[in-house]
């Protein structure tokens, strides 16, 4: 059975690794040659009108053959859409020059990369879980487009995210949640959408696009720096499985973004006993005989277990 | 024109169950003018917004918090050079949002000169809100002021060689409520005052090489963080338990903490868009951290008058050091190859001297020393393979080792024998994951994706230990209809011989865009969330050890939002939207339970807990002149709990403002 399998998927798979041909927008024809932005604007007047807002016009005004009021030949329009000789010939046409609308997903991260490549917030881009599902450049960013005042996105960054996300805009339309939808944070405050480092508190790689801060952290310490430590009693749970072990990050419908409506049931389904790790090998400990369930004072956990993210004084965070 | 008039109605439609304001439709030629060399594109929203609010208005105040007064509810100025080459800077983009008391406030400006510098800020307000009524019975309200502040300079941004400066600034202050339980185990617990003082600096300096077709880049940050949050009691307290004798007379606390986390990181980048890619990053921090706390409490205990004086002081400090490489192959166009390897380890270790000193007499005496050590290592390997234009699917193999190495030493000053323990476990991850990824017609994207996980001792009775993910999304998307759909699953189960632990969580989303045209558009959502936690419990009731108890959650989330946009003759924008959470719960009418899980009642009234928080809003948008508009809006927020209403509320609110270009 193993034997047929790999003959199957030799004789599927090997034809498949040759060398693919170039479609005819990612390698215009060889006879194709430069004609420098100058020509461009004649036909795509609206592009070029507002083209000195774009970002990418530094590419175009700063090319080392840029006069003031005269446009490279050497940069510009062409460096990303490639030589536009036969696409002036033909009249224009998509299948003359390299249209982003034209690309497969991957030529067109493939035609970012060129000048995008490098930098440390795409080192992942190429195992992200966007690009795994062909959410490339494009699928967030209007190059010529954009109504957004930075970063060129299609879309307020919101909107855009929560387009795919719908069940995150869900979590954030909760009673708590993180103020997202009114402004004051944005999902790339916490999320990194070119992909991330794995996680260094959690063993799987997940969360997958979680951008660490302070360097090797969770990003949620970045502004809840009182949480962060280090602290002589660490609560392990913070630093071993991370905040989410409590709190729902998005939105929640409990106080302080809780997982549970009471404390309590969160804290015990933890601390009852189980496993051999700690303080006298007896695990996750559970609480002490002197606490009566049946007696409302013990429900509220953290009136007295105050410093329950980390202590300095008492190991059992009690101030 | 016509296009970006399309993107702009867009963009306006689209919201988020958005607040009514600020208003999102541009004012003025979005071509600005031109002065000089520059082209400028100003904007300003200035207005009355009015909140009337019915109800609990702590929880108000916590869940939206927009209350009346005279805003500047936007504003925008973009000034950009024409040529590329402006004296100061080629472009200048300030933004602001709800400056002059709104408890969402923020400004973001840059400033650039082209292949000469920089300049990003970011400042960031926040009026924090929470009385918190289900946490410490309400004694852990916060009244705070969050700002946040980020300014990052690049020189040279678009050289072979960068420099880096940057500065974050973040500060919370303002009172708070928290509590003390005194005088031991069989004490009482105070509501006690808090003057919340918190702050936290970064300073950061780096830089960025390229050559050789490799990238490095070298940051080095300092991070100080200092608390100084005095503690006191307002008034002589008999306590949340009355009926006991313990009182609390005089209570005063100073704990100042302080410290610092110097860290860096260096990252070398290689892409050869050929072949392969790889980068590699390590980052260090050293944290360090200073206390003191000083405390005394006077009152009656058990067993008569009595007084307390804490003392405490020490240290703790927290070296990380993370490592990663990523290697990418590309053997052909259609294969992709990936890899990615991290290792993770952290210390945090400190000492804490602990002393009392019960009515003038020395009570407890020791030093603490308590070790935390966790080093992970992980790596992840990837493939993903394009069959066709149409076809493709990926998977991958990842295997995570992590062990937790535990030290927790008690001395005593009097030379007795210290009492130590030290603990160490592994736990070791498998997980695979599998997907397609097809694409019938250009327009359409179908995506499935598979994970299963096995971890062998996880450390938490909820950590995953047997886990599968299940996802699946649908996308389609032409000039005038977009649509999503997905669906997802997350299935653990954490079971050993002591105790079992499962959670289910599904949910289900569809998101539908219309825009047929550019004066009308549509934008419809429904999402459902679900989950469903079993968890083995253990505790104390009533003198008896009650094992083999189960905790269960039970929470069903549905959430519509629909909004809509027309504009009339393009004289007057119409928005109008509605947005509604419902948490069915597991469909009891009371809280007293189903009978479902823990016999205990007080656990049972805890298992769901089913609300509404809904909020229907409209807004119109009338140009009064080209560069001028009139806004009127209103927000409706109610809020409803189906087992009490003791935070239920509802709040009428709206505005009125000039949209004014210039």
């Amino acid at each position: 059975m193993p034997a047929r399998l790999i003959l199957f998927l030799a004789l599927v798979l090997l034809p498949q690794l040759r060398a693919q041909p170039q479609t005819s927008a990612a390698k215009p024809a060889d006879s194709n040659h430069l004609i420098g932005s100058n020509s461009c604007r004649k036909c795509h007047p609206d592009i070029w009108s507002t083209f000195y807002r774009n970002p990418h016009y530094k590419n175009l005004a700063n090319a080392p053959d840029a006069r003031p009021g005269e446009p490279s030949k050497a940069a510009g329009c062409e460096t990303c859409h490639g030589p536009g000789g036969a696409h002036v010939a033909a009249g224009g046409g998509k299948a003359t020059i390299i249209a982003f609308s034209q690309l497969a997903p991957k030529q067109s991260l493939n035609a970012c990369l060129v000048c995008h490549e490098n930098t440390l917030s795409r080192a992942n881009i190429r195992r992200s879980q966007h690009t795994l599902t062909d959410v490339v450049c494009s699928s967030c960013h209007s190059i010529h487009k954009s109504p957004v005042a930075k970063n060129l996105l299609a879309r307020k960054q919101t909107d855009l995210c929560y387009s795919c996300h719908s069940n995150v805009r869900a979590q954030f339309s909760m009673p708590f949640k993180h103020r997202v939808n009114e402004g004051f944070m944005n999902c790339t405050d916490c999320h990194n959408p070119h992909g991330s480092f794995a996680p260094t508190w959690r063993t799987a790689s997940r969360p997958r696009m979680v951008q660490q801060a302070l360097a090797n952290e969770q990003p949620c310490l970045k502004c809840h720096s009182d949480k962060r430590g280090p602290f002589v009693f660490e609560h392990a749970a913070v630093r071993v499985d991370g905040c989410e072990s409590c709190h729902f990050p998005h939105g929640s419908p409990n106080p302080r973004l809780m997982r549970r409506p009471v404390v309590f049931t969160m804290c015990l389904e933890c601390h009852n006993g189980r496993g051999n790790f700690g303080r006298t090998a007896d695990g996750v400990t559970p609480q002490s005989p002197s606490h009566n369930m049946a007696d409302p004072r013990y429900r509220n956990c953290t009136t007295c277990h105050v410093r329950i993210h980390g202590s300095n004084a008492d190991a059992r965070f009690l101030r | 024109m016509k296009f970006l008039g399309a993107v702009l109605i867009t963009a306006a439609i689209a919201l988020a169950q958005p607040t009514v304001a600020p208003t999102a439709e541009p004012a003025g030629s979005t071509r600005g003018q031109n002065a000089g060399a520059y082209n400028i594109v100003n904007s300003f929203e200035t207005g009355y917004r009015f909140a009337e609010i019915g109800g609990d208005l702590g929880k108000y105040r916590s869940d939206v918090n927009f209350t009346s007064g005279v805003r500047l509810l936007s504003s925008s100025l973009m000034i950009h050079s024409r040529e590329g080459h402006g004296r100061f800077f080629d472009q200048l983009v300030l933004t602001t949002q709800g400056l002059g008391n709104d408890p969402y406030e923020n400004a973001i400006l840059r400033i650039e000169k082209n292949r000469l510098y920089r300049f990003d800020m970011s400042w960031r307000q926040n009026e924090y809100f929470n009385p918190a009524l289900t946490i410490a019975s309400g004694l852990h309200g916060m009244n705070t002021l969050r700002r946040f502040q980020d300014y990052d300079l690049t020189l040279l941004p678009q050289s072979s060689f960068k420099f880096f400066l940057g500065y974050t600034r973040n500060n919370q202050s303002g009172p708070a409520l928290t509590t003390i339980q005194v005088f031991d185990s069989r004490g009482d617990e105070f509501p006690l005052f808090s003057n919340i003082r918190r702050q936290r600096n970064e300073y950061r300096l780096g830089t960025e090489i390229k050559a050789l077709g490799y990238r490095l880049n070298l940051m080095h940050g300092w991070d100080n963080f200092k608390e100084d949050t005095p503690t006191a009691l307002t008034a002589a307290s008999a306590g949340a338990n009355s009926n006991d004798a313990v009182t609390l007379n005089t209570f005063s606390r100073a704990e100042p903490y302080h410290g610092n986390s110097p860290y860096w990181r260096v990252t070398l980048i290689r892409e050869d868009r050929k072949n392969y890619a790889v980068n590699g990053r390590f980052t260090y921090t050293a944290g360090r951290r200073a206390f003191v706390l000083d405390e005394f409490a006077g009152g009656t205990a058990r067993f008569g008058a009595f007084n307390r004086q804490v003392l405490t002081y020490g240290d703790a400090s927290r070296p990380v050091a993370t490592g990663n490489l990523t290697v990418s192959l590309f053997p052909t166009s259609r294969l992709t190859l990936t890899n990615h390897t991290s290792v993770y380890n952290v210390r945090t270790d400190g000492n804490s001297y602990y002393r009392t000193v019960d009515n003038g007499t020395l009570a407890t005496d020791f030093l603490n020393f308590q070790y935390l050590g966790i080093r992970t290592l992980a790596n992840e390997t990837q493939v993903n393979f394009e069959f066709s234009p149409m076809a493709a699917a990926f998977g991958g193999y990842q295997f995570s080792h992590r062990r937790v190495s535990s030290i927790e030493r008690l001395g005593f000053t009097d030379g007795g024998a210290p009492d130590l323990a030290a603990a160490t476990q592994t736990n070791r991850l498998h997980s695979g994951i599998l997907g397609v990824r097809l694409r019938p017609i250009k327009p359409l994207v179908i995506v499935l994706d598979a994970e299963l996980g096995r971890a062998d001792r996880p450390f938490y009775p909820t950590s995953e230990r047997d886990y599968h993910l299940l996802g699946a999304r649908i996308q389609y998307r032409s000039r005038s209809v977009t649509f999503s759909a997905q669906a997802r699953s997350n299935y653990n189960n954490n079971s050993t011989s002591l105790t079992s632990f499962s959670s289910q969580s599904r949910n289900y989303s569809g998101d539908l865009s219309w825009n047929p045209r550019t004066w009308v558009g549509l934008d419809l959502s429904y999402a459902k969330v679900h989950l469903y936690t079993v968890g083995g419990i253990a505790y104390f009731a009533s003198g008896a050890f009650v094992r083999n108890d189960r905790s269960y959650y039970y929470s069903n989330i549905h959430h519509g939002n629909l909004t809509a946009r027309f504009s009339l003759r393009r004289r007057a924008d119409l928005f109008v939207g509605f947005s509604r959470v419902q948490d069915t719960g597991d469909g009891r009418a009371t809280s007293t339970g189903a009978g479902i899980g823990s016999a205990l009642p007080l656990f049972q009234t805890a298992q769901t807990y089913p609300l509404t928080f809904q909020s229907p809003m409209a807004r119109l948008s009338l140009r009064l002149r080209e560069r001028l508009h009139l806004n009127v809006g209103y927000q409706y927020y109610g809020y409803r709990e189906e087992f009490s209403n003791l935070q239920n509320y509802r709040a009428n609110t709206g505005y009125t403002s000039l949209l004014w270009s210039f």
